[in-house]
């Protein structure tokens, strides 16, 4: 791999980006990471160590990118004040155009642009709730996000189609 | 009668509504009045969506803003993943008026605009800064004397506390007084800043449980009565867990009750348990409920 400070420039672009430069790998972001506590893989000081050698394709390729809790720990901890969990975001970000995401949150994807919600209920909990004397459950406006998914790209982003032989419901 | 919009999100209403069957119990005690808005969308949640599409997230979690707006009134979050997003959305938007042009390009397709003019607020915010401690202790019928208590914050209550501004992100402190003002105890414990874990679910579900296995583990140590906090997604990792964390290569053998804020709340008001959800707790609260009552 051939070192380069494209990577870091594009990086410094885009939101908290920039404070990657300030990073001087001590370490501190691992030391409370809980999720190289556990699962032993997710590394936050070595990521910010391949953006800053340029090592772009790596960094956005490895599956490890999305073992992170999100747990912002890093970021808190920081005593350079760079935004650990907030450039992670950014990886993450360009992951995606790459078509490099997992898999589970592809149906999240489908379920939130079909329902609004990515957990919607069903008749069940609907009953339970009545049950409970709670109201009926919010029901946002379907097109609209669907509508904003489109115009942001994020339909043709994440690769989301709608389920075949299914027909839009329209009178329920 | 403050009025705010209740912002209920996707978990708490479709998987957990006795949470939200005790908050509206235990608000208006306190003069706090919840406004449904029907149109209210997923949030969107903050680490799978955002880390999809950043734009995408600020747009759609700006309807729900706008929606707030168009009815002049603050939100309150029950969720934490909730708050999060809708705080820091709100927050960049008064921050960076290129992000607020962006959005607005892309809301004023659907005839919405946003403004960032109203705030976003979490449960624990509405609790102990606005209700505070002491109007909540002078409120108490039943003090939950005896009773100790693991508190669990979630990160996404006070993280990034630049922007959240809750409490501090390392030691928080308000929770815990929220649970000395109903008279228990709550107690230390080691691991109590540890993440439930919910974002490595989706990718690594064996050791997502042994990081809950490592925090029940302790709150079991510390014989504690019972857990107690405010996200939705926690309380889920928590329950759920111990019923996961039964099988191989566990082997976790785990009671732990798991109460929502406001279900312990709404006991020492001395609201009747029946009132509650309880039945639909997946770990058994009636030894908590016989230890109180």
């Amino acid at each position: 791999m051939k070192i380069s400070s494209d990577f870091r420039k594009e990086i410094s672009k885009l939101g908290e980006g920039f404070s990657v430069n300030y990073c001087y790998q001590c370490g501190t972001c691992s030391g409370g990471c809980p999720a190289l506590r556990y699962t032993k893989v997710y590394n936050p000081r070595r990521i910010m160590e391949d953006v800053l050698l340029g090592f772009k394709e790596k960094t956005l390729k490895d599956p490890v990118l999305w073992f992170c809790t999100m747990c912002h720990a890093c970021l808190e901890a920081c005593p350079q004040g760079v935004k650990v969990s907030e450039i992670l975001i950014l990886l993450r970000n360009l992951a995606t155009e790459l078509g490099a995401f997992p898999v589970h949150l592809k149906a999240e994807v489908s379920t939130l642009i079909e329902n609004g919600l990515i957990n919607p209920g069903g008749a069940a909990i609907q009953r339970r709730r009545q049950q409970l004397g709670l109201p009926d459950v919010p029901k946002p406006i379907v097109d609209n996000i669907k509508k904003v998914a489109e115009l942001t790209g994020f339909i043709s982003l994440t690769g989301y189609q709608p389920k075949e032989g299914e027909r839009p419901k329209e009178n329920e | 009668m403050v009025d705010y919009a209740l912002f209920l999100g996707c978990n708490i209403p479709n998987r957990l509504p006795q949470l939200e069957l005790a908050a509206r119990k235990v608000l208006p005690t306190f003069d706090v009045n919840l406004v449904d808005i029907e149109e209210f969308g997923c949030c969107p949640e903050p680490i799978g969506i955002q880390e999809l599409s950043r734009d995408t997230w600020m747009a759609m979690a700006s309807i729900n803003l706008a929606l707030a707006e168009e009815k002049g009134l603050d939100i309150l979050a029950l969720c934490n993943g909730c708050y999060e997003t809708l705080k820091t959305v709100n927050t960049e938007l008064n921050h960076n008026g290129h992000h607020k042009e962006k959005v607005n390009a892309i809301l004023s397709q659907i005839g919405k605009e946003v403004k960032g003019s109203q705030n976003v607020k979490h449960l624990l915010e509405v609790l102990h800064k606005d209700i505070g401690v002491e109007k909540i202790k002078s409120s108490i019928q039943k003090e939950l004397k005896g009773i100790k208590v693991a508190v669990h914050y979630g990160c996404h209550a006070i993280r990034p506390s630049a922007i959240l501004k809750t409490d501090d992100p390392f030691q928080p402190k308000s929770l815990d007084e929220l649970v000395t003002a109903v008279g228990a105890e709550s107690i230390p414990y080691l691991r109590k800043m540890l993440c439930c874990g919910t974002g490595i679910e989706g990718v690594d579900k064996d050791n997502q449980l042994w990081m809950i296995n490592d925090k029940l583990a302790q709150v079991q140590h510390m014989n504690a009565d019972c857990m107690t906090m405010l996200c939705p997604l926690c309380y889920i990792q928590y329950e759920m867990g111990q019923l996961q964390l039964k099988k191989e290569p566990y082997h976790g053998n785990y009671a732990i009750p798991i109460m929502y804020y406001p279900e312990l709340l709404g006991l020492a008001l001395g609201i009747d348990p029946k009132e509650f959800g309880f039945s639909l707790h997946r770990v058994k609260v009636e030894p908590l409920l016989e230890k109180i009552l």
